[in-house]
């Protein structure tokens, strides 16, 4: 691999690619033998579910692939949790655009860990805020026991998953339900909580107490078939709504559910016949450098993303160092807020004005965001770039029109929150494989810490050697150069995954496509500190 | 001649109005109300509608109301029916046929054995239905008098079989055609059917229009015919043609009529079958091969029909006619020749014949046929929807244009015997004329295995979503983030793997050349393939090579679904039961009705839930059950 830039951005696209293969697999993320003892049962793979449910070709925009990546064990360690044992993610069942929730049963029984409860959730508020039915294939042990405290009592754990389900289902939101494996404990509310379910005879089971539990509470001894199979609940507890015979029958049926499902009538806004950009994704790896500290002009991004490369700049020529436009993304007319260097008075306050524009105009907002931050110093501070931020940044928070982000570089600090970071709900986050994310530079932290240090050393009299303080700032560097990941971030479900620049536009659509399903409410702000 | 009624439907009564307007003859069709808009309909000057097209009254009443001096009854129907030849000549109009009289005489195989030897033509050896079976020499051929089409016929092979075989046809004959009437013969084995063709004027003039060789038969129905025939030496062929011709003579034939003869493909021999008083299906290999000098025109029979009844004299004689190439037709039938040749019946969704319909012979291919795209086939008729005649300078060379044509013959929305039509047409044993006419009985098809056809639909179906789909991000092209896009799984009989990226269908590699119209064009393998397909909603039709493969999309809340778990069958409500159809210990089939009960109204019936055997039949007939009543136990069996 050369070191000059582009073969840099390649080689980061390599490596993303290289780990999304590995958890996506031939299906599932479990090791050969979960697999093949999956598929000996006659089960088909959790990803191989997910294609044969999805309309014949349909795309599928997967949520937080590389979910749990590290934090349970390393990778192909038998700790490890890929994907954290869930995939979830868009695509069209049946000619209508719903979210896919399904177990993966050959990553530790398909049990919930802290990240798959984090990652469930998030694919519920996905649905919630764009009016999307859920599918769920349930093939699950329920909660993972040994991290039960990170599962279980809080408030965004295990429980919140049903109470997004009774809410959802409450706005008019389809919850359906195939149970294709075992669905024990608070896991059989994924079905019993949803408006229309499906269980595979002589496979699935449902219920709250498995036999050994039984056995061991009431002395009773009953088989899994007999205590909650499939005829069980077709026949006697009406639990389920329908029998199917087999993973591939499930899905069928599930299909036929969706296609009584009314389609949306209208977009809340109007979507014209998309055109290709002039430019081929692939070229971006070209124009955009590796290291983000390395400038360059964010329009080459800008007009490799939007339709026909067309993008109608507002305020040009003032707070040039914020690009803000509206183009049409696959026909949607999309209003771009870019960074193409750090965040000044002017470029804050032509953001701000910007935003307000789209929200009275009802057109989604796409943020390029690569920001090392606001600007610092006497003369900004004295000129108050601090309630200039703040007017970005509430004009942000109190958008009403869907947000999406993607961090093609940096995001540091205020820069994040000014650029829709995680905090200011974005329907959509996506971060490119270059991308960095942490409050500040590792090289800024360390120094900062080893200044305060320093200060404090001094001011008793002491002395530091620079020796000492290097000593000092190295694991400071590790530290952020460690958490800056976006492998890191991803990991956490601090995004919706790490995507390959060339992929951004496509991405973009299907983000855009299924935001078109909610309506758009009447913006209202709160107050912009003049 | 002004005006023609035409007393027939579909393809025939089209080729009658075809050489009836050349000759500017005015055209009426009947019709019933199922062929309201019969494409013969629509294109006569003028249509009546009867209650049936058998209905002798209202047929010759149709001629007289419509203004018609003249009947033309085409083939089956009233065709060789000599009382209707007697209505039409009652009712002081032409007939485009012979006599009432000689249609009595030649009608009965008896009495037409009887006119023949007086012809001294040759007859198959035969004995009287009295005789000593011991005496005979076997195998000989039971057949009814006034039989037809296979029926009231048996072979008997030893004198023991004869008198329960005779018991049978003559059960049959009598069911068929209410005349019990049999005759015996000596049964040939391997006999080709060959058949000449006569013309005869009211002045006396009788020619003929050379054979046809007719052997490729199942169960004694027509599959391909052809002219000439094919295995006969000139010597056989001035035997058949002059006793034809005196057989026509002796019997005062007028029109067109055809002598069949049975030839001995061991000996040689031909022996006098029957005669038929009418124009034959396969008239059109007559017509694609007998020219006429000087003009070296080929005949057109119908022509030659209208001008005989006309009362004008035959417009050639013998001396004018020869024989220029060869022709063969192939009868495409509305019937599975791989479920026991079961008439089909259905919407033919999408016809494409090779040529167009009666627009002359082009690139040695005639077409004569009635059906169009969505032209709803039933079961009411007879199940021949056309006839495609391939016609070249030499037999290889019209067998060869037959293949092709019939390769190019596509009908979809029901099933059809093309493919089969094809298959026989490029065998070995049609090109080397080894066919006789029970040789398909003996060698039964086999039907044709699917996976190219499924790999052209599934190909197909992905193709043409991608191309009417408005480009979109949800397009389904498989996309996946950051990894290839994945395969289009398209669910038909099976699962398929369409990955139009890579090329690939499962394991087959696939170019696309181009998609219109219906036609898909691949190569599939290396191999190219232009292959008819229909994609609808619940499935796929492909016509690939004559054949059509029709792959039905999984009905999932239809199709399978799930057996119950144990066979217990309880009363789904309190009523009475109706009927108790199974005892205990009989083996049932998923789906048999066990037994019927009556509750709210409702007549329920009690299904076996899976192939078994029952072992507990509780109810009674009569007996009033409550809720959940156990009725019947099944044991699936193992």
């Amino acid at each position: 691999m050369t070191d000059t830039e582009s073969g840099g951005l390649r080689a980061a696209v390599d490596e993303l690619r290289d780990r999304l293969a590995a958890v996506r697999n031939d299906g599932a993320g479990g090791n050969e033998a979960a697999r093949t003892k999956h598929t000996d049962r006659g089960k088909l793979l959790v990803r191989e579910r997910v294609n044969r449910l999805l309309d014949p070709g349909s795309p599928f925009l997967e949520f937080s692939a590389l979910a749990a990546t590290g934090m349970y064990g390393k990778e192909g360690d038998e700790n490890a949790v890929p994907s954290a044992g869930i995939v979830t993610g868009l695509g069209q069942v049946s000619g209508r655009t719903c979210v896919i929730i399904a177990n993966d049963a050959t990553v530790k029984g398909g049990t919930y860990y802290p990240m798959t409860v984090k990652k469930h959730l998030r694919a519920q508020e996905i649905a919630r805020a764009n009016k999307l039915p859920v599918i769920s294939l349930v093939d699950s042990g329920g909660a993972f026991l040994p991290m039960q405290d990170d599962v279980f009592p809080d408030k965004e754990h295990f429980g919140r998953i049903f109470f997004n389900q009774a809410n959802m289902s409450g706005e008019g939101i389809p919850q359906i339900a195939s149970v294709m494996g075992s669905c024990t404990a608070g896991g059989a509310y994924v079905p019993a909580m949803s408006d229309e379910t499906v269980i595979v005879k002589n496979q699935a089971t449902i219920f709250l107490g498995g036999p050994p539990l039984v056995k061991a509470a009431t002395g009773e001894v009953v088989t899994a078939e007999d205590l909650g199979g499939g005829d069980v609940h077709a026949r006697k507890s009406g639990v389920v709504d329908h029998l199917a015979n087999d993973d591939a029958h499930a899905l069928a049926i599930v299909r036929g559910i969706i296609e009584t499902v009314p389609r949306p009538t209208s977009t809340p806004w109007e979507v014209l016949e998309p055109e290709e950009p002039h430019e081929a994704p692939e070229t971006l790896y070209d124009v955009v450098p590796s290291d983000t500290r390395t400038p360059y002009d964010v329009r080459e991004v800008i007009r490799r993303v939007v339709d026909a490369s067309r993008f109608t700049e507002f305020k040009q020529y003032y707070g040039e160092t914020l690009v803000c436009g509206f183009a049409r993304i696959w026909g949607h007319p999309v209003g771009i807020v870019a960074n193409n260097g750090i965040l000044f008075s002017e470029s804050s306050l032509k953001g701000a004005h910007f935003i307000e524009l789209c929200n009275q105009r009802k057109i989604p907002l796409v943020f390029l965001q690569n920001i090392t931050g606001f600007m610092v110093g006497r003369e900004y501070e004295n000129r108050g770039i601090a309630k200039d931020g703040a007017k970005l940044v509430t004009a942000v928070a109190c958008s009403v029109v869907p947000k999406f982000t993607v961090v093609i570089g940096g995001s540091f600090g205020a820069g994040n929150y000014g650029m829709c970071g995680r905090a200011y709900d974005p329907r959509f986050l996506w971060m490119w494989p270059n991308a960095r994310i942490s409050v500040m530079g590792g090289e800024q932290a360390a120094s900062v810490l080893a200044t305060v240090k320093r200060d404090g050393i001094e001011a008793k009299g002491g002395e530091w050697s620079a020796d000492e303080e290097e000593q000092f700032k190295a694991p400071i560097r590790d530290q952020y150069e460690a958490q800056g990941s976006p492998y890191y971030s991803t990991a956490r479900i601090w995004d919706d995954g790490v995507i390959d620049p060339a992929d951004t536009r496509r991405v973009l659509g299907l983000g855009l496509a299924a935001a078109a399903h909610a309506p758009v409410p009447e913006p209202s702000y709160g107050i912009f500190r003049m | 001649m002004k005006t023609l009624l035409i007393a027939n439907r579909g393809e025939i009564a089209l080729r009658v109005i075809g050489s009836a307007r050349a000759l500017g003859i005015r055209t009426v069709a009947i019709h019933t109300d199922l062929d309201a808009t019969a494409p013969h309909v629509r294109e006569a000057d003028h249509a009546v509608r009867v209650e049936a097209y058998l209905d002798i009254d209202a047929v010759v009443q149709a001629a007289k109301d419509s203004g018609a001096e003249a009947i033309h009854p085409g083939y089956g129907f009233l065709s060789e029916r000599a009382e209707f030849a007697r209505a039409v000549e009652q009712a002081g109009l032409t007939l485009v046929g012979p006599s009432a009289d000689v249609m009595d005489r030649m009608g009965r195989k008896d009495a037409a054995r009887e006119v023949a030897i007086a012809a001294g033509v040759p007859v198959v050896p035969s004995y009287g239905i009295d005789d000593d079976p011991a005496s005979m020499n076997y195998p000989i051929l039971v057949k009814a008098a006034a039989g037809g089409g296979g029926k009231g016929m048996r072979i008997v092979r030893a004198a023991d079989e004869f008198e329960a075989a005779v018991a049978a046809a003559k059960r049959e004959a009598a069911k068929s055609f209410g005349d019990d009437t049999m005759l015996i013969e000596k049964y040939v084995e391997r006999g080709r059917h060959i058949e000449v063709q006569v013309m005869a004027d009211s002045h006396g003039n009788v020619v003929h229009l050379f054979e046809r060789d007719c052997s490729t038969q199942r169960r004694h129905q027509k599959v391909l015919e052809e002219a000439p025939a094919p295995t006969i030496d000139e010597a056989t062929r001035a035997l058949i043609t002059g006793a034809s011709v005196a057989l026509s003579k002796q019997v005062g034939y007028v029109n067109a009529g055809t002598v069949e003869f049975l030839l001995d493909a061991d000996t040689g021999e031909a022996y006098f079958l029957e005669m038929n008083t009418r124009l034959q299906v396969e008239h059109p290999v007559t017509e694609s091969v007998v020219a006429c000098t000087p003009s070296g025109d080929k005949v057109d029979l119908v022509a030659v029909q209208l001008a005989v009844a006309s009362g004008e004299e035959l417009p050639f004689t013998q001396d004018d006619l020869w024989l220029d190439g060869h022709a063969i037709e192939a009868r495409v039938y509305a019937e599975d020749p791989y479920s026991g040749f079961l008439p089909q019946a259905g919407n033919a969704t999408l016809v494409r014949w090779p040529v167009p319909p009666f627009e002359g012979t082009r690139d040695g291919m005639r077409v004569d046929a009635a059906l169009e795209s969505n032209q709803v086939v039933s079961t009411s008729f007879d199940p021949m929807l056309g006839k495609v005649i391939a016609v070249g300078k030499d037999r290889e060379e019209a067998r060869r244009q037959l293949v092709t044509a019939l390769e190019r013959t596509s009908i979809l929305g029901l099933t059809t015997n093309t493919g089969f039509l094809r298959e026989i047409a490029e065998s070995d044993a049609f090109r080397d004329a080894e066919i006789d006419s029970a040789w398909l009985d003996r060698h039964p098809p086999t039907a044709p295995d699917p996976s190219l056809a499924r790999t052209i639909a599934a190909w197909t179906d992905v193709a043409i979503a991608r191309l009417v789909e408005r480009p979109g991000p949800l397009m389904a092209d498989g996309w996946r983030d950051g990894g290839p896009a994945v395969p289009t799984l398209v669910e038909l009989d099976q699962v398929v793997r369409v990955d139009r990226a890579a090329g690939l269908v499962d394991d087959t590699r696939v170019v696309e050349r181009s998609m219109a119209d219906h036609v898909a064009s691949l190569r599939v393998d290396g191999q190219r393939i232009d292959a008819v397909v229909n994609a609808q909603e619940h499935g796929i039709d492909v016509a690939l090579r004559g054949q059509r493969f029709n792959f039905e999309r999984p009905d999932v809340f239809g199709d399978h679904g799930p057996v119950v778990g144990d066979g217990t069958l309880l009363a789904p409500m309190p009523g009475t039961v109706l009927a108790v159809n199974a005892t205990s210990g009989q083996e049932v089939k998923e789906g048999d009705v066990l037994g019927t009960m009556e509750a709210m109204k409702m007549e329920l019936a009690l299904k076996a839930p899976f192939d078994g055997t029952v072992v507990a039949v509780h109810p009674k007939v009569g007996e009033q059950v409550p809720l959940g009543a156990v009725l019947f136990e099944v044991e699936a069996s193992a």
